[in-house]
């Protein structure tokens, strides 16, 4: 009898135990990763015949570490994220989804990603070595314009790209455009565009997406910025609030931003800017 | 005396395909093979659009790791239990030569692992099918070799069976497995050692060079195989395996069983 009273009380106990952990740690936590074998030609050497399926299981964990460390981590680090994806395309060096979101991973600012351009704009160029994929080429260009902002090395990758077996035929002028409108809003749109188009659903496409709505920010911005100095110059005096603009009473201009966050407006400088509380926010060079 | 032999040739392997499909431990194995395969169906949604490559890697890995594991295990103890048991002796006094019994123990597990290797081929099939994709019969060219690698991986376990003990003759398969696994290294050590290449190379080509029945990346890839390749593959498997079942069947010979 006493042991049956002991199982129920001890039983009643453990989800009192658990809530007091998930107090402390949170309910949702990236467990602490660890990584053994740093080297890729270690695990392939350790795996003879089976290194394809121990590539997809190292980019399974690279995906879980990236999710894990994105969503759940209150410290977002990235540390394991370039070995991880090194040790993939080391197993398996045709995986060209690895390189493709491995890349994507790396080079997106933190906290949305490990905010390593060079590391990314490098993984590229190797699968594309790897692979003879003109689209990892592609990628790489773009990354290089994007990330490292240097447009006569994109161009000169996007030109390369286009001499590559069933390469698109417009990289030619893309590579040309590269070089002339470096910095410009509508080549990043364009690029953007060019690669939310060819993407399948998932997280490249929306990873564009999410481009293209801080890039659609920075117009909206744009145009409240013209209407208060419009409205400044009619009036006399600065708008009291975004609100008061015609425009925006109208509806033809929108006082939120693509994700839902008013833009701010600050009366004394009559300044518009994203917000900085919204996740389109971005330090100034990071847009092109 | 061709056909009566031939006979009493199947008649054994009839007898070790039916003692075979007794062992607990073959599906045990078989059973981990067709749900780790089946599982890539869950790790599809975790490979960020990767699901058709991770169920075929998943697949045929599966099927050369635990084809492996029940050839080595079932292979080593066809003879050697036999010999443990004392049931070889009745079956030698019977009309049945050593060679017969021998060739015969091959064939039942050869058969025998030819049914898993067909069940598991079933169960990849039926996995892509889950996941919306029709199976693609260029695998096949990835799954003869690793069928032929197992019928090597055989010879070589009733080889050990004939002149040591279950145990032993397991470790020394899965060595000579492994090995043959690392045959590459060999290739590229050649080159740096100099005078002393000449013993590698040696090492080379005397152990069994398991890289050849690897053709999975290349097929899940979709690279062009052609039949010859798999043909040449098939010429290496049938000579090395003979040369090991020749050799195997001598000591079998000259084993006394006093």
């Amino acid at each position: 009898m006493k042991a049956k009273i002991a199982l129920v009380a001890l039983a009643a106990i453990v989800p009192f135990c658990q809530q007091r952990i998930d107090a402390a740690l949170g309910e949702h936590r990236a467990t602490e990763e660890a990584l053994y074998i740093w080297s890729g030609s270690y695990v392939k050497r350790l795996s003879p015949g089976f290194e394809n399926v121990m590539a997809d299981l190292y980019w399974l964990r690279t995906v879980q570490y990236f999710g894990g460390q994105r969503v759940f981590a209150k410290e977002k680090r990235y540390d394991l994220l370039e070995p991880l994806t090194q040790i993939t395309v080391t197993l398996d060096p045709r995986f060209e989804i690895a390189y493709q979101y491995g890349a994507i991973f790396l080079a997106e600012p933190w906290p949305r990603g490990a905010d390593r351009a060079e590391k990314s704009v490098a993984l590229l160029k190797q699968g594309a070595e790897a692979t003879g994929s003109w689209r990892l080429r592609q990628l790489e260009g773009y990354f290089t314009l994007i990330f490292l902002h240097d447009a006569r090395k994109a161009a000169e990758i996007l030109l390369e790209a286009s001499k590559m077996p069933g390469a698109a035929y417009w990289l030619k002028t893309l590579a040309a455009d590269t070089l002339a409108r470096a910095g410009d809003r509508e080549l990043a749109r364009r690029i953007w565009l060019n690669m939310y188009e060819q993407s399948d659903p998932g997280a490249i496409r929306a990873n564009a997406e999410f481009n293209l709505k801080a890039l659609q920010s920075l117009d909206d911005r744009d145009d409240l910025q013209e209407a208060v100095i419009a409205f400044e110059a009619e009036t006399r005096r600065r708008p009291r609030s975004l609100r008061e603009l015609p425009e925006v009473r109208t509806g033809k201009l929108r006082v939120m931003d693509p994700v839902g966050v008013p833009y701010e407006y600050d009366e004394t400088s009559g300044l518009v800017s994203v917000s900085q509380k919204s996740s389109l926010w971005r330090r100034p060079r990071e847009h092109l | 005396m061709g056909r009566a032999r031939l006979n009493r040739v199947l008649a054994v392997a009839a007898n070790t395909f039916r003692e075979s499909v007794r062992e607990r431990v073959l599906y045990n194995l078989l059973f981990f093979a067709v749900v780790l395969t089946l599982s890539s169906l869950v790790l599809k949604q975790l490979s960020l659009r990767q699901d058709e490559k991770i169920v075929k890697d998943v697949g045929l890995a599966a099927m050369d790791f635990f084809g492996t594991l029940i050839a080595v295990f079932i292979g080593v103890g066809l003879v050697s239990k036999e010999i443990e048991r004392r049931s070889l002796y009745p079956l030698l006094a019977k009309p049945l030569s050593r060679d017969e019994f021998f060739v015969g123990k091959f064939l039942g597990l050869a058969f025998t692992l030819l049914v898993n290797t067909a069940v598991m081929t079933a169960g990849l099939a039926v996995t892509l099918l889950a996941t919306g994709r029709a199976f693609d019969p260029g695998l096949l060219k990835g799954i003869i070799p690793i069928y032929l690698g197992l019928m090597l991986t055989v010879a070589i376990a009733l080889f050990f069976s004939t002149v040591t003990s279950a145990a032993v003759a397991a470790i020394g398969t899965l060595c000579l497995c492994i090995a043959g696994r690392y045959s590459d290294i060999l290739l590229h050590m050649k080159a740096d050692l100099g005078a002393a290449g000449g013993v590698v190379q040696f090492l080379y080509y005397v152990l069994p060079n398991f890289r050849n029945f690897d053709l999975k990346s290349q097929v899940v890839y979709g690279d062009p195989v052609a039949w010859s390749i798999v043909g040449q593959i098939g010429g290496y498997a049938l000579v090395y395996t003979a040369v090991v079942m020749i050799a195997g069947a001598l000591a079998f010979r000259a084993r006394d069983f006093v």
